[in-house]
């Protein structure tokens, strides 16, 4: 491929990701809300994080197999991560303590 | 606005208050900073895909998704034909229609033109970000929300092209450097659990995404177990509301040791005066 392909995938890809951030937000953002679809929409940010966080800890980007012991470094930072959240509430702490557990987890195993 | 201090002069307290942008801002610092690594290595791995400078910045300002960007990165070095790219593409960002339908009814009244511009700089950690502010801060305005998405997207960008502009002399674990994104998710559901209910909600998605994408074989699991999860949430919390009028009685809806239980959410003070 050379640029002008490249240049193309862009445009594509700026559409694709364009069409479902738009379109719900435009209908829902004019027209009266109906109540259970706000109790419904309560439930999908912890549902969305949790399975993309399922996602990188448990699923190969090859093939989508399960491997729930392809990353225990991962899965250890990540128990350290829950630890520093619930502890001390801040996003930052939780991130950048995350990386570090995360690089020396992966440099010492 | 903000008081970031009382200056003591003269015998009274004077309020010095802290500029909009500044106060935005430093909420944005956290997610702004956790960018720059992620976003250095997808500038490494685009680079490394083929993409010039040019071409890297392009892309993170008008996909602005680290997983997108990345999955572009990976099928473009195997060599994968335009179409199926945009694709899968498409499924992985459908998700976005939840997270826009969900922060649509704190964007009620806005223009045309805001909700256009605020659904372009939509993205996973910006909403996450501004989900969180908008159902614990009642002061926490469209505007405000729009901020930190662009403030997010312009660190976003800068790092994309500096990790293109180095990136023939560097490699990375990009695993390592991955790892932010879902130390950032795991902060985001902490901090939103706060009752039995949501935590069983939570790990039914978790259990159900595992089933679903290995199923699919492919990222629209993401959407169906979220679909899943939150509707069954839904249906539960209906039924319980239903039989027994009020959710707080309800062992499924006690309160959750918890970061978040000593804050106060909007959702929280409504129903406690229900």
């Amino acid at each position: 491929m050379d640029s002008w392909d490249h240049f193309l995938l862009i445009i594509l890809a700026a559409i694709a990701a364009f069409i479902p951030r738009y379109l719900p937000m435009l209908f829902f953002s004019k027209r009266e809300i109906p109540e259970w679809f706000n109790e419904w929409m309560k439930y999908v940010p912890v549902s969305l994080f949790t399975a993309l966080v399922v996602k990188s800890l448990f699923i190969t980007t090859a093939g989508y197999h399960f491997a729930p012991f392809a990353h225990v470094n991962q899965l250890i930072a990540a128990v350290i991560v829950i630890v520093i959240t619930y502890m001390t509430r801040s996003m930052a702490l939780s991130v950048i303590l995350g990386l570090v557990a995360v690089f020396v987890i992966t440099m010492v195993m | 606005m903000t008081l970031i201090a009382d200056s003591f002069i003269g015998g009274t307290f004077l309020k010095r208050e802290e500029p909009n942008w500044l106060m935005v801002l430093k909420i944005a610092m956290p997610l702004c900073l956790s960018y720059i690594p992620i976003g250095l290595a997808c500038g490494i791995l685009l680079h490394a895909a083929g993409f010039n400078f040019l071409l890297t910045l392009l892309v993170s300002i008008v996909v602005f998704s680290g997983g997108a960007q990345f999955l572009i990165a990976s099928l473009l070095t195997i060599n994968a034909p335009i179409i199926s790219i945009v694709v899968t593409l498409f499924f992985l960002e459908l998700r976005y229609a939840l997270l826009g339908s969900s922060l649509s009814r704190y964007l009620k009244g806005q223009s045309q033109h805001f909700i256009w511009l605020f659904s372009v700089s939509l993205n996973d950690e910006n909403y996450a970000v501004n989900y969180l502010k908008f159902a614990t801060d009642k002061t926490w305005t469209p505007k405000q929300a729009l901020m930190v998405e662009h403030y997010s997207l312009l660190s976003w960008s800068v790092a994309n092209l500096i990790g293109s502009l180095i990136g023939s002399a560097l490699t990375i674990d990009l695993e390592i450097v991955d790892f932010a994104l879902t130390a950032l998710f795991l902060y985001m559901i902490v901090m939103q659990i706060r009752n039995r209910m949501t935590l069983l909600i939570s790990l039914l998605s978790g259990v159900l995404a595992v089933a679903f994408m290995v199923w699919t074989k492919s990222t629209l699991g993401l959407v169906l177990s979220t679909l899943v999860a939150s509707f069954i949430g839904f249906l539960v919390e209906a039924k319980i509301r239903k039989g027994k009028g009020r959710l707080s009685d309800h062992w499924l809806f006690g309160k959750v040791r918890g970061p978040a239980v000593t804050r106060k959410t909007i959702e929280d003070k409504k129903s406690t005066e229900s």
